[in-house]
């Protein structure tokens, strides 16, 4: 008998990871149409305290009487408390979270996923380049990064959206503005409505602001989240830019059923975006076919 | 008496349903039975229906440690408490064949190396697997793979035939338990048998033709080298996509999870079933976005996880060369038919492989 193997049948029976830990919305805010913000605290206070994650990995929510989803952590974990999901409604266990109200129990297990490499992101520029609900994860690095703006040089955040109706984050990411410690630059697809126009730096793709960047690309750290489509020409653009394509982190979705390496659903080549990922550096295109 | 822990016995044939009924006294026994001209892993009722001789059966030996529905938790929707659902019994898996037992042992990385899972933990804990050996058919090429024979495997107990008597392995303190209980069986291993048991490698490995098998050295570069190759194409348009290979692969694991609630709606279970990379809604993601969109990209992809991705993510390959994906597949597509044309394998070089192989 193999001695590696025989060791994996010696283990005394482990935690359960597939097991979540209840937990109760506190709060819920709706951001835009079909887009809620909702604020958990776990009923187990242990937890509540002991609860830590990198901005970027996600969690397995469950949804009451529908099942499991993958939601990325939109709060910051140097804001402790309090665990935000934003969750946009596209189907049926997301519809059935929509009308959950404060009070509400779920269950979740996590954090899960790598996350953003915000320890070897330290002390370079950083460029979050965010499209659509893609902020979302983002909003976790945003704070974590502005908890600690001393540890990181310029930072700059690209965010483009459908329309102001669609702006996630509004007040905030309208106060981010008026800092001087970091740029922000926000585009939409349409200029239909007055506050369109007054809200948006530019109209058109997030593509177009990359070259209204000034930072020295060699010196920068670039995280990108956004719909599938959008990767493909935002890396190409960075790249001709001259960011290191070592350098550029992209937060990528696939279906989950587990979220820790056991179902198989999440697999972008030999590797499970639920472990290895969500967050790949650029990079990873050359081994991983189809992965953006 | 001289302390003395012993690693084989032998067991004579004519003592094996003694032994089958021993086993079944101990616990459940399951072992391959005949039904129709297939073979099937079943629940023993009467030692007489085990079939020793088989070449495959349809599905592996997989079924019972996770079976194709299995239940994971119930929770009702007021509390949000989660109760464990799965039920654990001991069971002996006996007559399973070289490849299978390596099959397990691939299941045991993935489901025990990260993350354990503890109901497969538990399930692995109270099952004792007893393998025989077995001779290849035109489907088999576990040489290639490297399963052909159980070392390295996790494996109890194995039996190697070796005329009148089987060679009897002993490979954890589990099986050695069992021959303990049964000693009155089995008989002292003497020279002959042990010459008789090395002399059945080399009978093994003859009975393959070697020109029919897959050469799979740098199979994993070959296949990232060669990802967009027509080969994927060529296989996809005879594909009917109907997932009948990974579900009779004994390496296979994908499942999809979903929460079934009562008819009250008061609550809910949460049930695992078997899935396939080869159905389409696999990969589909909100706002209804495939990211393996073909057939031809899903015929791909099992290749490239048996071939790069468990290299990377377990450190074995993938396959286990049991040969069932290519005798069930009902548009009769051969894993080893892809892997030759992938490596551009032409008449030609068949021919001179035969010549080399008859001149050896
Ligand atoms: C790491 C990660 C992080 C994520 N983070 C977030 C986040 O922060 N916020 C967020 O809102 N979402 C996030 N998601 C996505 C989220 O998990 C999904 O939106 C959610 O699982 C959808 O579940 P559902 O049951 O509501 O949709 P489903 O009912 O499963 O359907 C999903 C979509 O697929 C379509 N669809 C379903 N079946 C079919 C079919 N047969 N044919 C065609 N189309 C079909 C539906 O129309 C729907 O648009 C994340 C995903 C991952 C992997
Ligand atoms: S891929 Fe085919 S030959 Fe290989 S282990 Fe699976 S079923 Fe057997
Ligand atoms: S991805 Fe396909 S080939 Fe790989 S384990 Fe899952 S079902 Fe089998
Ligand atoms: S989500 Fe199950 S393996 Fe990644």
């Amino acid at each position: 008998m193999k001695k590696s193997l025989e060791k994996l049948l010696n283990k005394p029976l482990p935690v359960d990871p597939f097991m979540p830990q209840r937990a109760v919305i506190t709060d819920i805010e709706e951001l835009a149409p079909d887009h809620k913000k909702f604020s958990f605290a776990f009923c187990d206070e242990s937890v509540n305290d002991s609860w830590n994650h990198i901005p970027g990995q996600f969690v397995m929510l469950t949804v009451p009487g529908a099942g499991e989803i993958p939601i990325s952590i939109c709060s910051s974990p140097t804001r402790k408390g309090t665990v935000e999901l934003t969750v946009r409604k596209v189907g049926r266990k997301t519809e059935v979270l929509h009308r959950l109200k404060p009070g509400d129990y779920v269950a979740i297990r996590g954090p899960y996923g790598n996350g953003f490499p915000v320890g070897i992101m330290e002390g370079h520029n950083v460029l979050i380049i965010a499209g659509g609900l893609g902020i979302a994860p983002l909003r976790s690095l945003i704070w974590y990064i502005l908890d600690r703006r001393h540890r990181f040089k310029e930072v700059y955040i690209l965010y483009g959206t459908r329309s102001y109706e669609y702006v996630l984050y509004k007040e905030e990411l309208k106060r981010l503005r008026e800092r001087n410690d970091l740029k922000c630059l926000y585009t939409l697809d349409k200029f239909e409505t007055e506050e369109d126009r007054r809200w948006a730096d530019r109209k058109g793709l997030l593509t177009e602001l990359i070259p209204m960047v000034e930072l020295e690309p060699s010196e920068t750290f670039v995280a990108v989240c956004g719909p599938p489509v959008a990767y493909r020409f935002i890396g190409k653009e960075l790249l001709k830019h001259g960011y290191p394509e070592s350098q550029i982190f992209v937060s990528l979705e696939r279906k989950m059923e587990c979220g820790i390496g056991k179902c198989g659903h999440c697999q972008i080549g030999y590797k499970f975006a639920c472990i290895d990922g969500p967050v790949f550096p650029l990079w990873d295109t050359k081994n991983l076919p189809e992965m953006i | 008496m001289d302390f003395h822990i012993e690693r084989a016995k032998v067991l004579p044939k004519s003592n094996l349903a003694k032994f089958l009924e021993g086993l079944k006294n101990l616990s459940t026994l399951i072992a391959p039975v005949k039904k129709g001209d297939k073979f099937i892993f079943s629940e023993i009722e009467k030692v007489s229906d085990v079939a020793v001789n088989y070449t495959r059966t349809i599905l592996p030996p997989k079924k019972f440690l996770v079976p194709y529905r299995r239940e994971r938790f119930s929770y009702s929707t007021d509390t949000l408490q989660f109760n464990k659902e799965f039920k654990v019994r001991d069971q002996i898996i006996f007559g399973v064949h070289s490849c299978d037992l390596h099959g397990i042992s691939i299941l045991d990385s993935v489901y025990l190396k990260e993350n354990p899972d503890p109901r497969y933990l538990e399930i692995r804990k109270r099952t004792v697997l007893i393998g025989i050996s077995c001779m290849p058919d035109e489907f088999c090429f576990c040489l290639s793979t490297g399963t052909a024979f159980p070392d390295g495997a996790n494996w109890d107990l194995f039996l190697t035939d070796i005329g009148a008597d089987y060679f009897v392995t002993i490979g954890s303190p589990k099986g050695d338990e069992i021959v303990l209980k049964l000693r009155k069986l089995f008989k002292d291993i003497e020279k002959k048998d042990l010459y008789l048991y090395k002399e059945s490698t080399s009978k093994k490995k003859k009975a393959f033709k070697l020109e029919k098998l897959p050469d799979l050295e740098r199979i994993s570069q070959l296949i990232e080298l060669e990802y967009d190759s027509e080969v994927w194409k060529e296989g996809s348009e005879r594909c009917l996509g109907c997932g009948t290979c990974t579900n009779v692969c004994p390496t296979c694991f994908c499942y999809t999870s979903v929460d079934v609630p009562t008819l009250d709606g008061k609550k809910v279970k949460r049930i695992e079933f078997t899935t396939s990379c080869q159905y389409p809604y696999y990969s589909l993601v909100a706002g209804g976005h495939y990211f393996k969109p073909d057939r031809a990209s899903r015929f791909k992809h099992r290749y490239y996880h048996k071939f790069v991705g468990y290299p990377y993510q377990i450190e074995k390959l993938g396959c286990v060369g049991c040969g069932r994906c290519s005798a069930e597949c009902p548009a009769g597509i051969s894993i080893v038919e892809t892997i030759n044309r992938l490596r551009g394998i032409d008449e030609k070089e068949l021919r001179e492989a035969t010549e080399q192989a008859s001149s050896r």
